[in-house]
Parts: C-alpha cells; structure tokens; sequence
C-alpha cells in the first residue's frame, strides 16, 4: 500500500473509476436484449434500470480492438465431464475482486473496498445489486455465511477456512449496514484480497434467502427432513452444502452472481447456461453484460475433445487440448469455421525435475542438498534440445522461474547455472568426490553403488517420458544414470511424501506471472506438495505436529523471508523479498526446469468478438479466459444475418 | 428338473455373496479413496482443498470407517434396492445409470443382431463350401476384422463419417437432441450415429462367431447321418439346417450367460473412443476415480446378469439338445 504513511491509518485500495460519467448512465432508457424483451413487455421481468445495481461495474472495454456489439447467440463449448460445470464460474468470473487482465486488483462485484494496514477490510456492496433471481444481494448474504455456515459445526465442522486465519486467529466481522461489511484482525492479512480474486475464490458470502430453506437453524424440520429424503443424502448439512454449492455450480436452483446460470439439472450430456438478467456489468454504452444469450456445454471424453474441436464442434476451446494437437487444429482450420491461436501460458517450467531433499537414503539425501550436485543435475541437462525435439522450438529455456512478463523477472533468474556444460558438470560432481566410474563410465556413490537415479512420475504425460529420455542421453555424458518410473497419481504423492521418491518430475510453478503483491508460496516450504521439501511443507501445514522443520541454511532463510513478505506494508519491501527468494532459487536450483512458455492451442470461432488475439491462458491469475472478461464477447451476425 | 432349477437357484446366493466380497475388496484394493482420487485430480490442474475439507468430506462420505463396515452399509442397502450414491455426481446410483442403460441396450442389441446376420450366412457358407475362393476371401475378410484394433477402426472410421457425410464425431446423437423428448428426428439421429459403432463393435465379434460356425459345422458334416441322410436323398438344405446347424448353435446358447451382460456393459474401450454415452465409460470412469458405490452396485450387477444368464443357457441347452443329461451335469 504504497499510500500508507505512518499516522495515516486508512488507505483506499481501489476506488472504482468514478461511474457518474452521465452518458453512460443506467438510468438512460437502453434496449433490452431480445431474449428478454417479451418478458419484460409482458411485466414479468423488471426493465433493465431496475434489473441492475445503481452503480453498475462499467466495462470501459480500453484495450484496442474491444467494442461494443449486439445481443443474442449461442457458444457452443466442450468440457470433460459434469465436474467441469465449475469452469463456467471460472470463465464467469464474476468475484468480490478480481484481476484485471494486467493482472491488478479492481473491485467488481464490489463497489469498493477500503483497506487500513492490510488489517481492516471493509466491503461496500452495490446498492440494488441482485442475485440471478431477484432477490437483493445484501450485507445479509455475508452474515448469513459467516455465522450460520462458516462457524456451523455441522456445515464447517473443522471451523471456517484456514485463509481467514491470521496466526491462528479469526476476523472480527461487523455487519455496518445493509451494503457494507467490515473483517478485521489484529495482524496484517495481505492475501485475503488475492485469495477473493482467485480462480477458485474464497467465498465470504452465499444465498441466504435461498439456502435458509435447507438449514437446520432456520428451515421447517419436517420439510427439511423430506427434502433430505427425496434428494438421497445423509442429513441437512450434506443437503445445504449440495444445493448452495456456488463453485461448483450443478444445482440449476441456486441463485448466482455469475454472467450465465445453468438451467440443466445433471446428469446430462449437455448443459445449457443462460444469462443471468441482474448480472452486475455493464458495457461502456450502459448496455447490461453479457452479449451472448446462451452457453451451451457438452460433455465429451477428454480424449476425444481435440477430435470434436476439430470438427467445429465448439467455438471457444482451450481446455484439454495440448500443445501437439496444434498441427491437428491448424489442419483442420481450413476446412471449419475457427481460427487457431497460440496463448502464453504461466507455468514457470513445463516438466521440472525435483530432487527430494526429503529422502530417506542417507547417502542420497547428502548429495541432494549439496546445491552443486543440484546445479551439475542442471549444468547437464541440454535445453535447447528438448526445446527443439518436443516444442518445434517455441519455448523458453530456462530454469523454473518466473516469466519474462512478471515485473519481478530477471535474466539471471532464468540462466543461471542453466546453460547446457557437461564438463563444467562434471568438474562439479568431481568436486563432490564423485570420481570413481564403473566399466560402464557410471560415478560411483561413496557407498560404491553407481548413481542412477529413479526419476517417478504421476504416469500421465507422454510428454514427461519424452522429456526424460533427452535427459537421460545427456545425463549420461556426465556420468549418471537416469530412470523413469511411472507411477499412479497417489502412489506418486504418497512416495515422495514418505521420501522414498528419488526425484520427481511434474510441473513447474503454476504462477509465473506474480507480481510483489501475490504470495510468494510457491517458492517457500509452506506446503506437503512442494515435490522438493515434502517434509519442511509438512512441518509448516501442521504447525510442527509432522514433518521435519527446514534444516538448510537457504531453508531457513526462505521462511523468515516469507514471514516478512507477509509483514511487509511497503511494495518495495515486497518486492525485495521477493527478488531475494528469486535469487535464492537461483543460485540454489532447488528444482531443475526444462522449457516453459509453451504456446496454448485456442479455438476461436470466427464469428467471435472481443477475445484477444495474443493472450495468456492460465489458471491463476488468469482464471483461463475468466480476466478476458467473456461476458463482452459477441458474436458477429452469420451470413443469413442470424445470432 | 424341478430339484435341479431349485438347487441351482440355491447356489445363486452364496455365489453373488462371494461375488460382492471380491467386487468390494477389488475396488477398494487401489491406495487411496475416493477423496484423495479427486483432491489429486484437482491439484494438478491448479485448484486446492484444505485439510479440514478433505477429513469433513471423508466424514460426510462415510470413508473414515473400518472397510467392512462400508460394506455392510453397502450390501443392506442392496439388499433393499437401493443401489447408493455416488460420490462423483453427487447423485443417487440410479439416477446416474438412467438413460444410459437404454442407450447401452439398443447399441447392443443392434450389434449382435448385426454380427449374427452377417456372421450366420458367411459361417454357413465357409462350412459347405470348404476351401473354395469364397471361403478363402471371406476367411481373409474375417481374420481382419479380427486383427484390426477396434479403437483405430473407431477412430478411422468416425473421421471418414464427420468429413464425408457430416457426422457429429462421437456420441450417439446430435447434440441438439440430447435432453429432448424423442421424435423422430431424433431417432433418425440416433440411427445415423449407431452405424459406426455397430461396425466396429461388430467386425471383432463377427470375425470370431465365423470361425466358431465353420468348426463346428464342419465337424458335423463329416458326422455318419449325415451322410446317411445324404445318401437317402433328403432335400441338401433341409439336411442342412434340421440337424447339423441345431447342434453346431450349441456353443451359441451356453453364450448366452455372457451376452447378457454384454449387452449392458457394451464395449468400453470403443464407447470410451467414440464417447457413446453408454454405460461402458460410465464404469471405467467410476473405476478410475474410485467412485466405490456407483462402481460397485454396477459392478454387482453385471455379475447378477452373467449368473442369470448362465442358468438361462443350460436350461436352454437342455431343452435344445436331447442328449445332455441334467443327471450326468448335477453330480459333477
């Protein structure tokens, strides 16, 4: 908070760019949308004036090549099953908060947000702003979820969500008035704005006036006890928990805030959204979001999504196609009506190697944290060749870092100790006292086994495999010996988490693109899945009840520096936090990168409108297409002049 | 008769007994459960669930209990037709089976009725007409269809039909239709879908029931009364199929105890390539993520139908065919 001066206790985070530019006004008669202009003749849907908040979010559509565009149609999309039905929420993107697409906070379902010293959040609410339904979206609809859910033991039996703790302690939360409510904790909370923006957000909310008919306090017993009866669950709160689930979005009953509500009860194939009347935003002209009329989701195999994408059977896909189905789809462009573009992704290396320093073999785990036998693993690792053989070419080589486009990048980050030189890795390991070979040239560890090294996989990506056998040939120059074992998803957690697993190979970190105000969790032990410190995870996640605490000196230093990226008040001080643990990972090569930045396939759909030509597809902070703001999205009249 | 159908029913019950203990045991025997299953799944494309969620949940789903106590919770309510809930829909067992075990049954059904129209006459033909350049093209024909994977023939196949005649690629119907009431569009479109997977199910089957066919008929052939009947001028058709044909159908019906769950189960890995909505991706997919109840009350079953279905077949064979002894089989 760059603003925070001391004796100057409030800041304003975010104040919403001033709505009262007359012209865009909701107050000025605008067209309906079609779909819905016969109810609303006919009375029983409130004009849209009514239908919106007073102080609508206004989608100032700035970017270049964003206009305005008319209503109605159809998209048509592909998803892998019934649990995908969440990516609509995802896509949907409506949050308290969200990223903007250059990836700052803005409020949205918000009006605004005043912050004092990361301590107080309070939350102003857009007077008049209404669930799917009709029914107003108040301070109520937060109250409710935090007395009567979150601190329900039936409902939230281990209390409510471990983010909303500050050192163990809860907020205080102040319901102010019909529109505003505050939270507030004794120490600085300053990811509690980041995790409202995420993807997957925390919710601080739910319907009340809908969910209160399934909830023990306040709904009539017999009715409830019929209602878990009919729909088959074991008591009121499985009930409450299914129906008022906003995530995960199967219930076509429940009221939303999203653009597009889903009307299809499962199980279906195929589930039809529809736009939400009272959705909060509003174009630059005053005209109510989203322009598209209709989603439509249908649920095929992952495996054949590429095949049906190629056959034009959806108009905006990205989820489960893969890089090598790139050729496939630019084939198939030609003869369908769909263009293929290329996406940066986020991750901060596409396959990474992990040596546990968790592991249970002494002689191993010796070597392991010795951080010049991690820099030989790297120094002898041929990038360039893996970029050429498995990605044409298109990717980054690099270590597992940040991205280019992250304000926190530096080059060194990127090529430190991560140049292809087998002899200066094999000067290294020498260095080690790893100088005795076998007939076949293998190093000998000083037990006198030879070094190979298992590496386990998850079993899932052919691309791993690839990857790994390159690895293999040129580790071999060095005098190691690379296996690969694949493995099942859990038997892989649950070996490296037992510190069995020699080195793991999965993806790099997920957030590429943080800035100094995003945690810097990826890179610090706070968590049992960090393939490469399982155990300092462990230790932390449990607060010391597991696990073994950090015994590295660079361990150590990694969690004092995020103690104080969480105490931080100034950016700069973040940001030094933040560069230091990017040096640290430097210089340390816990994880060894391969290639990153490898170009995401999106089918686009000529028709379509508004979507960027160049973008990034990521799940955090991108929320996939979530910050491209799908609900200004049109779609151009066909040839008959139809949507 | 009347002992032997009792006791066979009899021995029905402690055979699905055993059947359930091992379909529970199997499904169960993957580390992990259903929850971790999913929470892996979910990490990986990036989401995250707290501790305190996953043991609430593993509450909520009853996973926290000894294994034979799930079972037991399982197996009573089978027992009082409830089949259970599965964990991934979120949604009673039966609910989710719905629509899916019809569409299974009419795929089904059309392939076998299709291989056995193609398969009879080819069989027939290949047996009286041994060695002949017919047999030898139709053999060949047979052995293809055999050695061909089904998935590549699926995937071949569905590609020609998308490009050429505009085929929506997988599925068994438009996706206009999905959800509506049927008509008779939608039958229409069902038909036009059926056609790929009914070839490709059906070539595999076909090439084999040829094979069965010939054998067997070949060795009646060669038998002393057909000769016999040769030689006292019976009509050759008529001394074909009266009893040479009867007996080589033997095999067919002792099938019987195996198509019957055949036709409810489909061919998964096809119904997988070509994402029918049948029940075959359905069981994979409740396997793969542990989905115990939904898998395991299907699962259950399949097993009911193949044990009905081998009772049907030999009371079947021993109305078709007068020389099995009920006797001579109940001592075994």
């Amino acid at each position: 908070m760059s603003q925070t001066r001391p004796g100057l206790a409030v800041a304003l985070l975010a104040l919403l760019a001033l709505p009262a530019s007359a012209a865009a006004g909701p107050q000025t008669a605008v067209e309906e949308p079609p779909i819905l202009a016969e109810a609303v003749a006919a009375g029983t849907l409130p004009p849209m004036a009514e239908r919106l908040p007073e102080q609508p979010f206004i989608d100032r559509m700035e970017r270049p090549g964003i206009d305005p565009g008319p209503y109605g149609g159809r998209l048509r999309m592909l998803m892998g099953g019934t649990r995908d039905l969440r990516q609509m929420v995802v896509y949907g993107y409506a949050r308290l908060i969200g990223y903007r697409s250059d990836f700052t906070l803005a409020p949205d379902l918000l009006e605004r947000i005043e912050v004092e010293d990361n301590k107080v959040f309070t939350f102003h609410l857009r007077p008049g702003h209404r669930w799917s339904d009709g029914h107003p979206f108040t301070t109520e609809d937060f109250r409710y979820w935090w007395e009567d859910i979150a601190q329900n033991d039936m409902l939230f039996p281990a209390g409510p969500p471990v983010v909303l703790r500050v050192d163990g302690q809860l907020p205080k939360v102040e319901v102010l008035s019909e529109t505003a409510v505050r939270y507030s904790w004794p120490a600085p909370h300053p990811t509690l704005l980041h995790e409202l923006a995420k993807p997957s957000p925390l919710y601080l909310y739910a319907p009340a006036h809908y969910l209160k008919s399934f909830h023990e306090k306040y709904a009539d017993p017999k009715a409830l006890k019929a209602a878990v009866k009919e729909v088959g669950v074991r008591n009121w709160s499985a009930l409450h928990t299914r129906q008022g689930h906003l995530y995960k979005n199967k219930n076509p009953d429940a009221p939303s805030l999203q653009p597009w509500i889903n009307t299809t009860p499962p199980p279906s194939e195929r589930f039809v959204f529809q736009r939400n009347p009272y959705f909060h935003r509003v174009d630059r002209e005053g005209r109510q979001l989203p322009y598209i009329d209709e989603v439509v989701l249908s649920i095929a195999g992952k495996s054949i999504i590429p095949a049906k994408t190629g056959a034009g059977e959806s108009d905006l896909q990205a989820r489960y196609l893969r890089f090598d189905n790139y050729t496939f789809l630019k084939e198939a462009e030609k003869r369908q009506n769909f263009d293929v573009r290329l996406w940066k992704t986020a991750g901060g290396s596409q396959v990474t190697l992990y040596p546990n320093l968790n592991i249970q073999d002494e002689v191993l785990r010796k070597l392991f944290r010795d951080a010049r036998f991690r820099r030989a693993l790297s120094l002898g690792v041929n990038r360039h060749e893996i970029n050429q053989v498995v990605y044409f070419g298109l990717g980054r080589e690099g270590n597992n870092t940040l991205l280019a486009d992250s304000p926190l990048f530096e080059a060194d980050y990127l090529t430190r100790w991560a140049g292809y030189d087998p002899e200066q890795a094999s000067a290294l390991l020498d260095e080690l006292g790893l100088t005795e070979r076998n007939d076949d040239g293998l190093r000998l560890l000083p037990d006198g086994r030879p070094l190979e090294l298992i590496v386990e996989s998850a079993g899932e990506s052919t691309e791993e495999s690839d990857v790994l056998e390159l690895i293999r040939d040129s580790w071999q120059q060095i005098g190691v010996k690379l296996f690969t074992k694949p493995s099942q998803r859990d038997v892989f957690f649950n070996r490296v988490f037992a510190g069995k697993t020699q080195i793991a190979v999965s993806k790099g970190i997920d957030n590429g693109l943080a800035n100094a105000e995003m945690s810097p969790w990826e890179l610090v032990p706070v968590r049992q899945d960090h393939l490469q410190w399982p155990k300092w995870g462990q230790y932390h996640e449990t607060r010391g009840r597991s696990g073994e605490p950090p015994d590295l000196p660079a361990g150590v230093e990694l969690m004092e520096l995020y103690t104080e990226w969480h105490n931080a008040m100034e950016p700069a001080e973040k940001q030094r936090v933040w560069k230091r643990i990017l040096e640290i990972h430097a210089d340390q090569v816990f994880t060894i990168g391969t290639v990153s930045a490898i170009p995401q396939p999106v089918v686009v759909g000529r028709r379509l409108r508004n979507l960027p030509k160049e973008g990034i597809y990521a799940w955090y902070p991108g929320a996939f297409f979530g910050i491209y703001h799908l609900d200004h999205v049109w779609l151009a009249p066909d040839e008959d002049g139809k949507n | 008769m009347l002992s032997y159908l009792a006791r066979r029913i009899l021995i029905m019950i402690p055979t699905l007994i055993a059947i359930s203990i091992i379909v529970f045991i199997i499904i169960q025997l993957p580390p992990g459960d259903y929850l971790e299953t999913y929470i892996n799944e979910l990490k990986t494309q990036g989401e995250d669930v707290s501790p305190e969620k996953i043991e609430f949940l593993r509450q909520a789903y009853g996973l926290d209990r000894p294994m034979h106590e799930q079972y037991l919770v399982w197996i009573f309510g089978l027992l009082q037709g409830d089949l259970g809930y599965s964990f991934e829909f979120e949604l009673p067992v039966t609910q989710v089976v719905g629509d899916r075990l019809w569409l299974s049954m009419i795929l089904s059904v059309s392939t076998i009725i299709f291989t056995w129209i193609v398969a009879f006459p080819i069989g027939i033909y290949s047996a009286v007409r041994q060695y002949s350049l017919g047999d030898y093209t139709l053999t060949f024909i047979g052995f293809l269809g055999l050695a061909t994977p089904n998935f590549l023939l699926a995937l071949v196949l569905m590609y020609l039909a998308n490009v050429y005649f505009g085929i929506s690629i997988g599925g068994l119907m438009d996706d206009k239709y999905i959800d509506q009431p049927w008509s008779l569009a939608k039958a229409q479109s069902v038909l036009e879908h059926l056609i790929v997977p009914v070839i490709v199910i059906g070539t595999a089957g076909t090439a084999s029931l040829i094979r069965t066919l010939r054998a067997n008929l070949l060795d009646e052939l060669q038998k002393q009364y057909v000769t016999t009947g040769r030689a006292k001028g019976l009509p050759p058709l008529k001394l074909l199929f009266k009893y040479p044909l009867r007996i080589a159908l033997n095999p067919f019906v002792a099938d019987i105890g195996n198509i019957l769950p055949r036709i409810i189960s489909g061919a998964v890995l096809v119904s997988v390539v070509m994402n029918l909505p049948t029940t075959g991706p359905m069981l994979l997919r409740a396997l793969q993520s542990q989905d115990m109840y939904l898998a395991g009350s299907f699962l259950m079953f399949l097993s009911l139908l193949v044990v009905i279905g081998t009772f049907l077949s030999d009371i079947a064979l021993a109305a078709l065919d007068p020389r099995i002894r009920l006797e001579g089989r109940a001592d075994k």
